[in-house]
């Protein structure tokens, strides 16, 4: 027997943007659901990301999801929740230092502005104009003036507090062992204290997705890596845009509240992720404040207060599953965002909610499909 | 002991105290009402009143605020203090300047 | 990567000796200490410590952080100060702020030994500048010679918040008032009473309400609280204080023991949240251990003991010591250790409410409430009786089971006795062998011994007692002779004032009381000219 409150129409597996997103769109619609979360709210990739509210360098398949979230979503997204998720919308600006770096953001640009994005290529001064603390080392960069950030912690917590207020149950501290199939269909979520049951089981779970659809026969090629970032104390203001770079080797924003975070690689991430816990290495934040320096030198002197270290879910080929899976009905995926999950996660949460309704889908999905992994002919 | 949370339990209404303007957090200037106030918007545990509030994200990094916070979120749910989790321990111990810590020495 | 045998991270009391001990075996050490000054706290002891001769009894602080120093450079360890950790990662790499860069070091073996830090309390007007930790109080006249305000409200009556009114006294401060939110002084009861026979009051089962001042303390306001700490209204009063110094106990500072992961437990009688060592301070990750308050709030002496043992076990780790050598060290640290966890305030008897000494005698109830004992309570126990009718005899107002007993070793004529247990009270016999050196006023870490002659004169006695104030009385000088709460009781003439470089600063003052005073006078307030 399943105690009756552990039956809803949707039970989302996942306590992250994703999951809670959904849950919230699903609530406004009228459609109940449970939400388990094994840790905190927000653990995973939903609180180890930059903030990147950005449309610029995304892989096509995903870039119309930005666009929509972008243009239809983020801007009233802090009124719609009752929190302010520290949205500022004042551009992208994606640095070359490197002829080789430029060729990337050419191609990058040239991407994206076929889908219809309002990006280009601007040179180091005109970047400097833009962001005056930037060093002479800088030649050249894409700009995409509607790009922006927000607070992912407090996306996070905003989706939940008001999916919360409008009736969706949220249980934490529950570890989901196996999906169970009854009667052809993904029914049951089976965790180490108890059984869920619900019509549609959607599968959020970040780097632990794999393991969970694995219980109901499914694999996705995603694999969980290392990402780390620093905060600085309090700074003055210095510039409004999300910054990242050509390698993609360092990212990051100021917050409203003062702080820079930026996040860094040394290239080694996908070799430390066999560790029992995720800390941070010994190399990573200095790496980083070196990366950080040569870009704005005016930051040399700031303090960094702490760094953070975590796993998120990295896909095979670095874009979302995000699906109603054939093979198992009643079995919805989203998962391998591989990092840039959050800029996405409103529209994504309000795809999901129409994908677990089966009710006609704002924008097309069929380029995310579970079943689109192949060998390479 | 069992970790689960069913975050719909019902707390009952706020009810404002006397002390809630009382600063909690000095780095960053959060009152008791307000860490009492986000307990009431779901926010159960002390990272989670981290990320919303920012208890713990200034200089000292909770070193002096932490067992305020915990004691206060605690008396909320109606638990002992040792029963929440502090927020994780971040390196580094002390805030250290960029120029410092990109200056490697082996 | 440099690479030591062991890493030692902080120059404490527990640091210091664990380096020490692995050193000693030969081992490759380093020391890494975030301050200018090795010695963690010790530098601002300017106390005796409690204990036995083998824990440094009636040394002071700093002396024994000097020793501890000395031994550090004689056995090799190198010590790297200026130096904060940074964090702990994986392999026990360590990284390390040194100047104006980041070092890289490693080792086979980590002791975590980074001390405590102090807690604070809320309420309005806690932020205000004049609120300061009472160590920080400490650090400021002690290390830096500042005085921390003028007028001092003391909240806490633990050992540190006795102790640091004590120095604050002997800065030049006023200690408006001790406080304590519980209904009983939490110290020891001899550092109770050397405060409280200076003159400040204590107010038990108080809290502090709010602070007065706009922009900066002016006073304080206090109330009395009922048995569940709510305060009692119309008890309100405000003091006119400049500084609020909190002595409301410390927590161990085991972020960087987080950072590696290791098993961590919250434990109220250890401060808070502490790493789960075994008897040898190792925690759950081999080769990690954490020595001293790190791994549970308790006071120096112990943690030099915990360094050593720590050190220790590092060498055993390491091949350095044979097993039976190795245990036979580690039994007799171990007893010194339980020695010190002995007696009422010991780790064991937190949290118990004890009514009685292990001796049967009725604790004094004035003591725990006013910090300082009644007149017909001290006749109970054996340290004041006196055994002959005539001549000098050693009074001995220590009426607790601490751990301490330099008394009995400072008595050549053998005169005092505490015996094995060094928590037992001490026990004055034979006094007519008092030959009153004043050795015994001199040892006594709780400066509760006194020589009283109650046949100095035909109508007169002298009461010799322990004086650590400034400027020293000379004989001629006129006072009145105070009573164990302070206050004045009866004019008296100073007619010795003993010092000498064996008496380590402390010295004896001989004051003439007319005899009916004798048992009532302990201090002494000096004219001044002015």
């Amino acid at each position: 027997m399943i105690a009756m409150n552990n039956h809803a129409e949707v039970i989302i597996i996942g306590g992250g943007v994703i999951g809670c997103a959904t849950a919230y769109n699903l609530a406004k619609k009228g459609v109940k659901s449970i939400v388990l979360e094994k840790y905190e709210i927000g653990y995973g990739g939903s609180s180890r990301n930059g903030g990147g509210v950005r449309q610029s360098a995304r892989d096509p398949r995903e870039l119309p999801l930005a666009m929509y979230g972008v243009e239809h979503l983020w801007p009233q997204l802090s009124e719609e929740l009752g929190v302010d998720v520290e949205y500022c919308q004042k551009g992208n600006l994606r640095l070359a230092k490197t002829e080789a770096h430029l060729k990337i953001l050419e191609t990058l640009v040239e991407s994206s502005r076929s889908s219809g994005l309002d990006v280009g290529m601007i040179g180091g001064d005109e970047a400097r104009k833009i962001c005056p603390y930037m060093s002479d080392e800088v030649i050249g960069a894409s700009w995409c003036p509607t790009d922006g950030h927000a607070n992912p912690m407090l996306t996070t917590l905003a989706f939940y507090k008001k999916a919360r207020e409008l009736g969706v149950r949220f249980i934490t501290g529950e570890n989901v062992r196996e999906i169970r199939k009854l009667k052809g269909q993904a029914r049951q979520v089976i965790t180490d204290e108890t059984i869920y049951e619900g019509d549609i089981i959607l599968l959020a779970a970040g780097y632990e997705s794999r393991a969970i659809a694995n219980t109901v026969g499914i694999d996705i090629p995603v694999q969980r890596i290392l990402l780390e970032a620093l905060v600085t104390e309090v700074q003055p203001r210095m510039f409004d845009q999300m910054l990242g770079t050509a390698a993609a080797d360092f990212y990051g924003h100021q917050a409203k509240h003062g702080s820079f975070v930026f996040g860094g690689s040394t290239g080694l991430e996908p070799y430390i992720s066999e560790q029992y816990a995720p800390v941070t290495s010994s190399l990573t934040a200095s790496s980083t404040c070196r990366g950080i320096i040569k870009y704005f030198p005016v930051l040399k002197d700031a303090k960094i207060v702490r760094t953070w270290a975590g796993w998120i879910d990295e896909c095979a080929d670095h874009v979302a599953v995000i699906d109603r899976v054939e093979e198992v009905p009643g079995l919805v995926l989203a998962c391998g965002f591989s990092g840039h999950g959050f800029g996405i996660s409103p529209t994504v949460g309000l795809l999901l909610s129409e994908l677990v309704m089966n009710t006609a889908p704002t924008l097309d999905l069929s380029a995310l499909r579970y079943n689109r992994f192949k060998a390479k002919a | 002991m069992s970790k689960v949370v069913d975050r719909s339990r019902d707390l009952g209404p706020f009810i404002p105290h006397n002390d809630d303007e009382l600063i909690i957090c000095r780095c960053e200037e959060i009152t008791k009402g307000e860490i009492r106030k986000a307990v009431r918007d779901g926010m159960y545990n002390l990272t989670e009143i981290k990320r919303y509030l920012r208890t713990g994200m200034g200089l000292c990094q909770g070193q002096t605020c932490s067992r305020f916070v915990r004691s206060i979120v605690a008396k909320e749910l109606g638990l002992s203090p040792v029963e929440l989790d502090l927020t994780s321990a971040r390196s580094p111990a002390r805030p250290i300047e960029m120029q410092t810590y990109s200056n490697e020495v082996w | 990567m440099k690479r030591y045998e062991l890493i030692v991270i902080g120059a404490g009391p527990a640091g210091l000796s664990a380096a020490i001990e692995a050193a000693s075996w030969g081992m490759k050490v380093i020391v890494f200490d975030e301050n200018a000054l090795p010695g963690g706290q010790l530098f601002k002891q300017i106390h005796k410590f409690f204990g036995s001769k083998k824990h440094h009894a009636k040394i002071r602080g700093f002396r024994i952080g000097e020793t501890l120093l000395k031994e550090a450079e004689e056995s090799g360890v190198e010590v790297r100060l200026k130096a904060t950790v940074m964090g702990i990662f994986a392999n026990k790499e360590i990284t390390v702020m040194n100047g104006d860069h980041i070092e890289h070091f490693k080792g086979d073996n980590i002791i975590v030994a980074t001390g405590a830090s102090e807690n604070m309390i809320t309420f309005p007007g806690w932020t205000m500048p004049g609120v300061i930790g009472a160590g920080a109080a400490q650090t400021l006249m002690n290390l830096h010679g500042i005085k921390p305000g003028n007028k001092v409200l003391m909240v806490g009556s633990g050992n540190v918040g006795l102790v640091v009114s004590f120095q604050l006294q002997q800065a030049g401060c006023k200690v408006v008032a001790i406080i304590d939110a519980s209904p009983k002084i939490g110290g020891y009861g001899v550092h109770a009473a050397k405060v409280a026979r200076t003159g400040i009051p204590f107010y038990l089962s108080h809290t502090i309400v709010r602070t007065a001042g706009e922009d900066c303390v002016s006073g304080a306001i206090i109330a009395e609280v009922d048995s569940h700490w709510q305060v009692i209204e119309g008890t309100q009063k405000e003091l006119e204080v400049d500084t609020i110094c909190l002595a409301v106990g410390l927590s161990p500072m085991s972020q960087l023991a987080r950072l590696t992961g290791c098993d961590m437990f919250d434990a109220v009688e250890k401060g808070g949240l502490v790493p789960r060592c075994n008897e040898y301070g190792e925690t759950s990750i081999p080769g990690l251990f954490c020595a001293g308050d790190v791994a549970g709030i308790e006071e120096a002496s112990s943690a030099m003991i915990q360094g050593r043992i720590s050190g220790l076990a590092v060498a055993k780790r390491s091949g350095y010591i044979l097993a039976n050598e190795f245990l036979m060290r580690f039994v007799s640290f171990q007893e010194s250790l339980s020695q010190l966890r002995g007696g009422m305030f010991g780790i064991e008897k937190k949290g118990c409410v004890v009514t009685q000494t292990d001796e049967g005698l009725p604790l004094s109830r004035t003591l725990l409430q006013k910090g300082y004992i009644a007149e017909a309570e001290i006749e109970l126990f054996s340290g004041s009786k006196k055994c002959k009718a005539k001549g000098v005899h050693p009074v001995i107002e220590c009426t607790q089971n601490i751990p301490c007993n330099p008394c009995q070793d400072a008595c050549r004529q053998g005169c005092i006795i505490v015996g094995d247990q060094i928590t037992s009270l001490p026990i004055v016999t034979d006094t007519e062998k008092c030959s009153g050196c004043g050795m015994c006023i001199i040892s006594c870490p709780g400066q509760a011994i006194f020589l009283v002659d109650d046949d100095y004169t035909e109508d007169s006695s002298a009461i010799s007692f322990p004086y650590e104030f400034l400027p020293l009385p000379k004989a001629g000088d006129m006072g009145m002779a105070l009573d164990r709460s302070g206050q004045e009781i009866c004019p008296a003439e100073i007619v010795k004032v003993r010092t000498g470089k064996g008496m380590d600063e402390t010295a004896i003052v001989t004051m003439k009381v007319p005899s009916e005073f004798a048992n009532k006078s302990r201090f002494c307030a000096i004219y001044t000219e002015s």
